[in-house]
């Protein structure tokens, strides 16, 4: 069974006196039960929009969602999903332990389960020090690994996370990034929004790009950035001067480095012209490497895309 | 259950609010402070702390209710600690009800701890407290129910600060209905009169829950007086938080 499925999934945000805002626009998405699941886009994209929508805060304006199977304006559904939302906020004035306990009643937990859900917490997130300390004055890295503890309360099958490493430093973005990859292995099902590509690069088996409400790809990272060649490096020797600036031509650009000459051909097809002439003019190939897109690449080229698909959201914007 | 961790949440969160100290030191002082007067009214001392205990009572828990009540579904969507709460498996519906049984309580304990002190300070300066200032605590008591009701619709509406200024309007003019039907007669017939008609039969009286003036001069006031006023309250109350519950039902947050 599918973990998330959405059919058409659209919202709008209707301002008295300006234009209407269409956050998000016929999203159809399926996310696999097991699956880590990246959404990305730039701020504004519509990835918050969407994930409200999952975790029934907001209403659509039009179409729907399920989570395994659930409609997700059901009960049955949120106690299902684990949310943590971007930045999040708990009461300033209870402790962590205060805070685990007052969102098991609100599951529905009795004090014995709630005391064990606080255990297996505060062990596997390492709050064991902080668990009597009020909120209020907790660094972001500390109420991150709170806001997850909250979402994992009840052991849910989903979790759902907003922007889960942002305004995080080096040492808590790893933090959490190794927590993603122990949930993964527990075999829950995460869907994160993010716009650090290189966190999902890392933990992701599939990704969404979101481009201003509407989502313009999805598929595994390898495969997407597998169908596209990024160019290929030819680095030559023996070519004199006159020859090298000759051939340059055709490169996106060179460079020479000692007797070496590092060309970037757009594809291979010009690559290929590139060795054949080498050798016609008396050089010598070196090396011959295509050039995988990387992500942000890849990602920035959608962006590029997407912008240009969908001209009447710019206007949109614009007027709003 | 949920409702209940809701309301204890709540009050907890209202019991480590130096605000609520702030407003009951006030409270106290203007109790004390009651004594000052009765010294300019020879004879009448015990007279004046009672009437103006009961006042500070109503003054003061009004102040908590709406600057607490107007505030409190709006802070949890302005500080997002709202997000992880309704995304529980839970009904919206508990969330408010939960909210107004945690600011019910605090008020409870406010009105408690007021009566006991200034029931306290009158046999102190030797008078007698009756059953009757007691009705006048339990009426003002209900009445900050029916205000907090109001104040928390207004909390699911809007921003506090306009929140807090529709919910005093409503206590003001609550107190006063009356200028709503004894209109001068060039009103009549007009459009204006049928509106202001309207909004006589739509806000509370809430001066039926005010029986100060009797409690301090120890005037009786029947049982079947107390009774109607305790339902109509509740009829208010009950009807006022429907709203906010329809209201928060169907809110993006």
């Amino acid at each position: 069974m599918e973990a998330i499925v959405t059919q058409n999934l659209s919202k709008d945000y209707k301002q008295v006196g300006k234009a209407t805002v269409h956050s998000l626009r016929d999203l159809n998405l399926q996310v696999g039960e097991h699956e880590v699941f990246g959404f990305l886009g730039r701020n504004g994209a519509g990835k918050t929009t969407t994930i409200k929508l999952l975790c029934s805060l907001i209403k659509p304006t039009s179409g729907g969602a399920q989570v395994f199977g659930e409609n997700v304006r059901t009960r049955a559904a949120r106690r299902l999903i684990g949310y943590l939302p971007e930045q999040p906020y708990f009461y300033e004035y209870l402790t962590p332990r205060e805070t685990i306990d007052f969102y098991g009643r609100l599951q529905g937990l009795d004090a014995t389960a709630r005391r064990n859900e606080w255990d297996k917490l505060a062990e596997l997130l390492d709050l064991g020090e902080i668990a009597d300390r009020r909120i209020k004055g907790f660094s972001k890295g500390m109420r991150q690994r709170v806001g997850f503890a909250v979402a994992m309360v009840g052991d849910p099958p989903l979790l759902i996370l907003d922007e889960p490493m942002s305004g995080l430093d080096p040492i808590g973005r790893r933090q959490i990034r190794e927590l993603m990859l122990h949930l993964r292995d527990q075999k829950k099902t995460l869907f994160f929004s993010s716009h650090v590509l290189g966190d999902v690069e890392q933990v992701c088996d599939r990704v969404g790009i979101l481009v201003q409400g509407r989502l313009t790809r999805t598929g595994r990272i390898d495969m997407l950035l597998g169908t596209e060649c990024a160019g290929v490096e030819v680095v030559a020797a023996g070519l004199d001067d006159a020859t090298q600036k000759a051939l340059a031509g055709r490169a996106e650009r060179y460079h020479v480095v000692e007797d070496h000459i590092f060309f970037v051909a757009p594809d291979q097809e010009v690559a290929n012209s590139l060795v054949r002439d080498i050798h016609r003019l008396g050089g010598r190939l070196v090396e011959y490497t295509p050039m995988k897109e990387t992500l942000e690449e890849y990602f920035m080229r959608e962006q590029d895309n997407g912008n240009a698909a969908t001209p009447d959201t710019q206007a949109q914007e614009a007027a709003s | 259950m949920r409702i209940i961790a809701v309301a204890q949440n709540t009050f907890r969160e209202a019991i480590r609010d130096k605000v609520l100290y702030v407003l009951l030191f006030f409270a106290a002082v203007s109790i004390f402070g009651s004594k000052a007067l009765g010294w300019i009214s020879i004879g009448q001392d015990i007279k004046i702390v009672k009437d103006i205990s009961l006042a500070s009572m109503s003054v003061f828990g009004v102040l908590i209710a709406i600057f607490v009540g107007t505030s409190l579904v709006y802070k949890e969507i302005d500080k997002r600690t709202l997000y992880t709460i309704i995304s529980q498996p839970m009904h919206r519906f508990e969330f408010i009800l939960g909210k107004y049984l945690g600011l019910m309580a605090i008020l409870a304990v406010v009105v408690t701890v007021m009566t006991g002190v200034a029931a306290f300070y009158v046999m102190l300066l030797g008078g007698e407290v009756d059953r009757l200032f007691f009705l006048a605590a339990l009426l003002t008591f209900w009445k900050l129910l029916l205000i907090t009701a109001f104040a928390i619709l207004m909390s699911a509406l809007t921003s506090p600060i306009l929140g807090a200024l529709i919910v005093f309007s409503f206590y003001v003019f609550g107190h006063a209905t009356g200028i709503f039907l004894d209109l001068p007669p060039h009103f009549d017939d007009t459009v204006a009169k049928h509106i202001l008609e309207g909004i006589y039969y739509l806000i509370p009286n809430l001066a039926n829950f005010d029986i100060r003036a009797e409690a301090a001069n120890e005037v009786a006031v029947s049982g079947a007086y107390i009774l109607w006023t305790l339902a109509y309250g509740a009829l208010y109350t009950a009807f006022l938080l429907l709203l906010a519950i329809l209201a928060f039902e169907e809110k993006d947050v």
